[in-house]
């Protein structure tokens, strides 16, 4: 008798040949394909162990991420398996459907960040040992660069446990399980092993093995072109939850006798995490929608900033500070400008601005020149330092905390800006999901 | 008699499957008291922590189940230790860092589907101690599975979990009383505030197993999870 949940065989010849292909690697090759009602585990065909391994392999050949979540409290047959893979199968036609509509209203891939976290360095020292450690004057980073205090490492720390911290809260803060990812998008501008960040997070979080996982560059950079490939990959419908994560770990790599202080001391370690999620699939009105994002480079800058190793193990830090500043200023207000243009959303209207913050007093003179107060930058240098990538994360974190405490309908837009080496500058902006 | 204290219970099937340390001048080690004509006891009437005096045979099971030690005649109780009791004595046992470690032999991945197996002539031993870097537990298809990364970071998958209190503590949370959603319930649960109650436990530990030879391979499972579950959570979700 059919069982009207079971597809015709008519429909689904390509899915019922990849689940047979997968049975009988798994029973062995001259095993009889049972009936599609038949309980593998009842009927003694499979146990326990060789099921689950049976789904896996399915899962992995047809792509399907979460075959075993939609097999649970239903029995353990084939055609189960092959009615879960077809829900699958309508499931993502409807949310390349949803892709292809934005596309053709050209309007920007609907991604929504449901989930964030900050995680600094656990040791918070006055800038004035930080001064000491590097042979300059006591309060010097105070006076000249505004910053109080650094958070470094503790021992025990580093990049990979920051960042899964870091992810672990984010994940938390979006109920979103790990298991739900569909990719890991890490980036670092200290981590320089392999395995990658990425990788080592896609272990340690034991995110499903079919979860990809990519680094991608930039340095300070590096949290804004990881959003806009989280933001490409989800709009396209090749992912649904993406986790982007950023950690530096500076203070073992700047050290005293290795770089100046005037450069070396201006950095903190720390990390940040966010959870995004294709509107499609996000039921939640909680969250902020991603805007567009524009990038560029501004290659006239490039020598302002250079670093290298050596092959003795040293560092060659070419760092020109005081260009580097005016390009700094000069180049966010100008990516500033162009969200709010492109946005159409005018900066008078933005609850909070999420960009690099090489040091504090360049955070202020940013403010001044784009005539709005510095109390919408979260003051991440002035306590943690410069954090390179994780600056512009832990910055948009606070904002995002913040506005979580306002009332719906109060929420107000963000904007993203930020630079890297080269001079690499980019910019995008936010919008409540109300 | 050999004093043992229960560290395990896990079942697989209608089966317990019980471990135990035995203490050997400064050397714990572990011991799996068979009934004279099973692998497993249908019926065991203790608890984890139990202290049970046995009367075993001198001769270890076959490779890798060299534990296996037949229980030739009733056993009684002497005294009890509190889970918290338990683990440092784990931590004195059987205890490895890595994958090859584990069981001192070459572990293989399956390559039809999921799961780890080594073979029953490369093992020393079928049980091992460790602490982890991070752990879940997932249902996938009715099947408790747990997922988790060694102290070396390397990653074991879809190991089934056969700790009998946890594996009770899933069937409590599905209990047709306990109302609607049980299942998504059940995940929100796994994939939340478990994690936290688990990875910041001080005596959070594990020990992993080998199962019998099956179809010539023994498969790698989560024999015992600490901290073990709590009664009171099912009131969390």
């Amino acid at each position: 008798m059919n069982d009207s949940r079971f597809p015709p065989a008519s429909k689904t010849d390509s899915r019922r040949s990849l689940v047979e292909a997968c049975f009988r690697r798994e029973a062995g090759s001259a095993a009889s394909i049972p009936a599609d009602s038949v309980d593998l585990l009842e009927a003694g065909i499979l146990d326990s162990m060789a099921w689950v391994s049976f789904l896996r392999a399915v899962e992995t050949a047809s792509g399907v991420s979460d075959l075993g979540s939609g097999l649970n409290e239903r029995s353990a047959s084939l055609g189960e398996v092959l009615a879960a893979l077809q829900n699958s199968a309508s499931e993502m036609s409807r949310t390349n459907d949803a892709g292809l509509h934005q596309k053709i209203s050209s309007s920007p891939a609907q991604a929504v960040l449901t989930g964030s976290s900050a995680v600094p360095g656990s040791r918070l020292l006055p800038s004035e040992e930080v001064d000491r450690a590097f042979g300059m004057p006591a309060g010097k980073l105070r006076s000249r660069a505004g910053i109080e205090s650094l958070a470094h490492a503790a021992e025990g720390e580093n990049e990979l446990t920051l960042a899964a911290r870091a992810a672990e809260e984010a994940l938390r803060a979006a109920s979103c399980g790990a298991q739900e990812m569909d990719w890991i998008i890490a980036t670092s501008e200290t981590h320089h092993d392999y395995p990658s960040l990425s990788a080592q997070l896609h272990s340690r979080l034991l995110v499903r093995e079919n979860c990809g996982a990519l680094d991608v560059g930039g340095a300070c950079l590096g949290l804004l072109n990881a959003l806009t490939v989280a933001q490409s990959l989800i709009g396209s419908g090749q992912a649904r939850t993406i986790l982007v994560a950023t950690a530096d770990v500076h203070s073992r790599t700047l050290t005293p006798g290795r770089v100046a202080g005037e450069f070396g001391g201006l950095f903190g370690d720390g990390a940040s995490a966010f959870i995004l999620r294709s509107a499609a699939r996000n039921d939640s009105r909680e969250g902020y929608r991603l805007g567009e994002f524009l990038f560029g480079c501004a290659g006239q800058y490039a020598a302002a900033i250079q670093v290298s190793d050596e092959r003795n193990g040293g560092l060659t830090v070419q760092f020109d500070g005081e260009a580097l500043s005016r390009a700094a200023i000069t180049r966010m207000e100008k990516v500033l400008t162009s969200v709010e243009m492109r946005s159409g959303i005018p900066r008078s209207s933005v609850g909070g601005f999420a960009t690099h913050q090489p040091n504090p007093r360049l955070v202020t003179l940013l403010a001044k020149q784009c005539g709005v107060s510095p109390d919408t930058f979260p003051p991440v240098a002035q306590v943690s330092g410069n954090l390179g990538s994780s600056t512009c994360g832990a910055a948009l974190h606070e904002i995002l905390r913040s506005a979580s405490k306002q009332p719906r309908g109060h929420r107000r837009p963000i904007f993203l800006a930020s630079l890297g080496p080269g001079l690499l500058f980019g910019g995008g902006w936010l919008t409540p999901n109300d | 008699m050999t004093k043992l204290l229960i560290t395990e219970i896990t079942r697989m099937g209608p089966a317990f499957c019980v471990i135990g340390l035995q203490r050997e001048n400064d050397r714990i080690h572990s011991i799996r008291p068979v009934p004279s004509s099973a692998n497993g006891w249908m019926h065991f009437p203790h608890q984890r922590g139990d202290i049970l005096e046995f009367s075993l045979t001198p001769f270890p099971g076959a490779k890798p189940h060299i534990e296996d030690r037949v229980s030739t005649r009733a056993f009684q109780k002497s005294s009890a230790l509190t889970e918290a009791e338990i683990v440092p004595y784990l931590r004195r046992a059987e205890l490895a860092r890595s994958l090859s470690e584990l069981f001192g032999c070459k572990i293989h991945e399956n390559k039809k589907g999921s799961g780890l197996y080594a073979m029953p002539s490369e093992a020393q031993r079928s049980i091992c101690g460790c602490e982890t870097q991070n752990l879940r537990l997932e249902i996938c298809a009715n099947e408790l599975r747990a997922s988790l990364v060694l102290p070396s970071g390397e990653v074991l998958r879809d190991l089934p979990a056969v700790d009998h209190d946890w594996r009770n503590f899933v069937d409590a949370a599905l209990a047709p009383d306990r109302g609607a959603n049980r299942l998504p319930r059940l995940e929100r649960f796994l994939n939340s505030n478990f994690h936290y109650k688990i990875m910041s436990c001080p005596h959070h530990f594990i020990r992993l197993g080998l199962t019998r030879p099956y179809n010539g391979l023994c498969w790698l499972m989560l024999d015992t999870l600490f901290p073990l579950p709590q009664k009171e959570w099912l009131e969390e979700f």
